[in-house]
């Protein structure tokens, strides 16, 4: 009894913190709202480059999936991460005597990212807007680049300029300059948003897209890498600023080192000269021995964290779920009322949600907050919700006479439950918590979201490294499909075994 | 002067808002074997099932050799229901667990007595209710009246003071009664104290030091078999046994 009610104070204790993340944000927006109070803090307390020259890392959030500007490459099975961007941030990194990080996520994700200090700096091909300006600091451009079609070949002689989209479907990565530039300039066409560039081009491959509006130097180096595909100058407006590093708001002392980096690189036009010709290299490189096989070490890796995540939030789940069910079906109406509320606010909300909100939420209290252990955390949660409710019916149908039997025997609670209900109540569960586990196995893809390297990741990673859309997420259903298959042989097993016992 | 096992005092229990039990006081002599007999929905089971606090008093006392049970502590009243063995009417056996493991489990893990020792007190306890080779079988492969001999040694098995049987025999098939009526009568011999509930009339007549009659919620009276069956004083009684006697 005492060990149960031990558990109980920690889940009530962890209950407020599990909240704080919703004032805590709500605190961080108040202060970016009123401009007064953010640009006092920015002469007080801007130590942003002494702070990274202290913890020796710069850390960068960039959308790999944009040659030549940063795409991946493999280099001995390992992941690499090259574009000319990627050189400038090497660059950048080096200057300030520190050790570059580099975080991979989608575009999108990048300015959240930088809000709540996941990444120090954007070097993503981030065009300079006046919206964008409200929320980051800009660093001075280093690169500036029409926006071009890239086409279907059989197309060219239909589709010439932006009007000849008009009915069109028009593609563009969502939350970049040319996704704006859609809405706003061709509003005949028909556009459509996506949060990785290499999913559009897929897309577009199979006829779902007419085109896609890119940067210039993005859409050649497709071109130039698939004899299928076609690129051309939208002659569209250029709104932007051209292309600058973000910083969080108020790092001036970071945002001058970096002008200073991007003043030596113009000057000596290593961008043009030297950084996307070596970025074409890589492509050409590896466009050679580029089958989707020869990236086995991927799928390998990713089932290996698929299953990190499965077995780790299984455990934690049943645990949560053990807790949940029995504060639910406890006489205390308070720890019912708790078990009640977060049963059905976790059920009753979208799991990618939940992930994206433990990473970026508790996230920006905890800085350091891993996103494989965001994912964990936020996957286990939404487990024990759905555990708690099997182990509830559980308990509920085993007859009262047991617990009086076992009560009568001068048996606690907590021994009565552990000895006499629970092996009872597993037993006519088994089937139900064989269900969730492998729907948990397959929802830990949701994870991928904010960038755990698990095997829908990497699924992605090998779609935009081969440039093929579906074959690699055919071998991934295979893979997902031998995983739960074996799963549910071995509960079948065990359901046999504990049917045998009696 | 015998010493009071369990003493009664001014019981009531309620549920929601039907008074099941008024106003009871009584009390249970070391030794004694009491049946509490009267027409169904008289009380008798929530009665029995007060007496070790399987049910919660709404008012008045129950006192376990002079310690009071109600607003003891969980740690407390698990303690004491060590002392009062219960069997049910439907058995309850636990069906995951051998008829051993049904036997043992109790002494190991309440009372930490060691597995060797509790196997051996079990397997004697089920040569006495002459059921010693069913000891590996599980409890759906009994018959009721084999059951309910394990029930009881399962009970017996914590070495209680006192054993509250809540109508022992209702739920046998009527050729297994006897079974479980003579390991009964067997106890009551070896001078277990013991209050049953029971519909059996011929077990209470022969079997009982005390009858205690219940109906609407009272003890209508209490006596020996004798001036019980053969002089009843109060009228509920009197109708009861005309009805039963039929």
């Amino acid at each position: 009894m005492k060990g149960f009610k031990h558990l109980l104070m920690l889940i009530i204790i962890a209950f407020p913190i599990l909240c704080t993340p919703i004032s805590a944000l709500a605190a961080e927006e108040s202060s970016s709202s009123s401009t007064s109070a953010s640009s006092t803090s920015q002469i007080a307390s801007d130590d942003s480059l002494q702070k990274i020259k202290q913890k020796g890392t710069l850390v960068v959030g960039l959308s790999a999936d944009y040659p030549p500007y940063e795409f991946t490459t493999k280099q001995n099975g390992k992941t690499k991460y090259v574009g000319f961007e990627v050189s400038l941030a090497q660059q950048f990194a080096k200057d300030l005597g520190v050790k570059l990080v580099i975080k991979n996520m989608n575009f999108d994700s990048l300015l959240v990212a930088l809000e709540t200090g996941k990444i120090d700096a954007i070097i993503s091909g981030m065009n300079v807007t006046n919206e964008r300006k409200k929320s980051v600091d800009f660093s001075n451009t280093y690169y500036s680049g029409d926006s071009y079609f890239l086409i279907n070949k059989s197309d060219k002689d239909k589709l010439v300029n932006a009007k000849s989209f008009n009915g069109k479907t028009v593609g563009a990565q969502n939350g970049t300059l040319q996704s704006s530039l859609i809405s706003k300039e061709m509003p005949q066409a028909n556009g459509k948003g996506l949060a990785k560039l290499s999913s559009l081009v897929i897309g577009l491959q199979s006829h779902k897209y007419d085109g896609i509006l890119m940067d210039a130097a993005t859409a050649k180096a497709y071109a130039a890498n698939n004899s299928n595909l076609y690129a051309f100058n939208s002659k569209l407006p250029n709104t932007a600023g051209g292309i600058a590093m973000a910083f969080p708001k108020g790092d001036t002392s970071l945002v001058n080192a970096a002008n200073q980096t991007i003043k030596k690189v113009n000057d000596e036009n290593l961008i043009n000269k030297k950084w996307i010709p070596q970025a074409s290299q890589y492509m050409k490189s590896y466009k050679k021995q580029n089958t989707v096989l020869s990236y086995w070490r991927y799928f390998a890796k990713g089932i290996e964290y698929t299953l990190i995540i499965t077995v780790v939030s299984v455990f934690f789940g049943f645990i949560l779920g053990t807790l949940f069910a029995l504060m639910r079906l406890s006489n205390n109406k308070l720890l019912h009322s708790i078990a009640v509320c977060y049963i059905e606010f976790l059920r009753g909300t979208p799991m990618m949600v939940q992930i994206m909100f433990v990473y970026f939420g508790i996230g920006a209290i905890i800085q350091s907050l891993p996103a494989l252990l965001a994912g964990i955390i936020a996957v286990s949660l939404n487990s024990g919700a759905y555990v708690a409710e099997i182990i509830r019916s559980g308990i509920q149908s085993i007859p009262l006479g047991q617990t009086e039997a076992a009560r009568s025997l001068g048996m606690s609670k907590n021994e009565t439950f552990h000895y006499v209900i629970m092996p009872q109540a597993l037993k006519n569960i088994w089937p139900a918590l064989g269900n969730e586990l492998i729907t948990l196995l397959k929802d830990s893809s949701l994870v991928s979201v904010i960038g755990v390297t698990e095997l829908m990741y990497q699924t992605q990673l090998v779609q935009s490294a081969t440039y093929k859309g579906v074959l690699p997420l055919f071998i991934t259903m295979i893979i997902y499909f031998i995983l739960t298959f074996t799963l549910s042989r071995i509960l079948l097993y065990f359901e046999g075994r504990m049917k045998h016992a009696h | 002067m015998p010493t009071k096992m369990i003493e009664i005092k001014n019981l009531q229990k309620k549920f929601k808002d039907t008074i099941v039990l008024k106003d009871i006081s009584e009390h249970v002599d070391k030794g004694q074997v009491i049946c509490v007999i009267g027409p169904s929905g008289a009380g008798k089971s929530t009665f029995l099932r007060c007496l070790n606090a399987l049910e919660k008093p709404s008012s008045g006392q129950v006192l376990f050799e002079g310690q009071e049970l109600i607003g003891l502590n969980d740690k407390k009243l698990d303690q004491l229901r060590e002392k009062m063995g219960m069997v049910f009417q439907g058995f309850n056996l636990f069906p995951n667990m051998t008829v051993l493991k049904n036997i043992t489990i109790a002494p190991v893990k309440v009372k930490g007595i060691d597995e060797a020792t509790a196997q051996k007190t079990a397997l004697s306890l089920l040569d006495k209710v002459g059921l010693a080779d069913k000891a590996t079988q599980y409890p759906d492969q009994l018959s009721g009246g084999q059951k309910q001999r394990v029930a009881i040694a399962r009970a017996l098995a914590m070495n209680p003071e006192v054993m509250l049987f809540d109508e022992p025999t209702s739920a046998l098939d009527p050729e297994m009664v006897d079974e479980v009526l003579k390991v009964m009568r067997d106890l009551a011999k070896s001078g277990m104290t013991m209050v049953v509930v029971t519909h059996e009339m011929g077990f209470a007549h022969e079997v009982a030091d005390q009858i205690w009659f219940m109906a609407d919620g009272y003890i209508q009276e209490t006596g020996t078999p004798e001036e019980f069956f053969s002089h009843p004083t109060s009228p509920r009684a009197q109708d009861f046994l005309k009805k039963i006697l039929k």
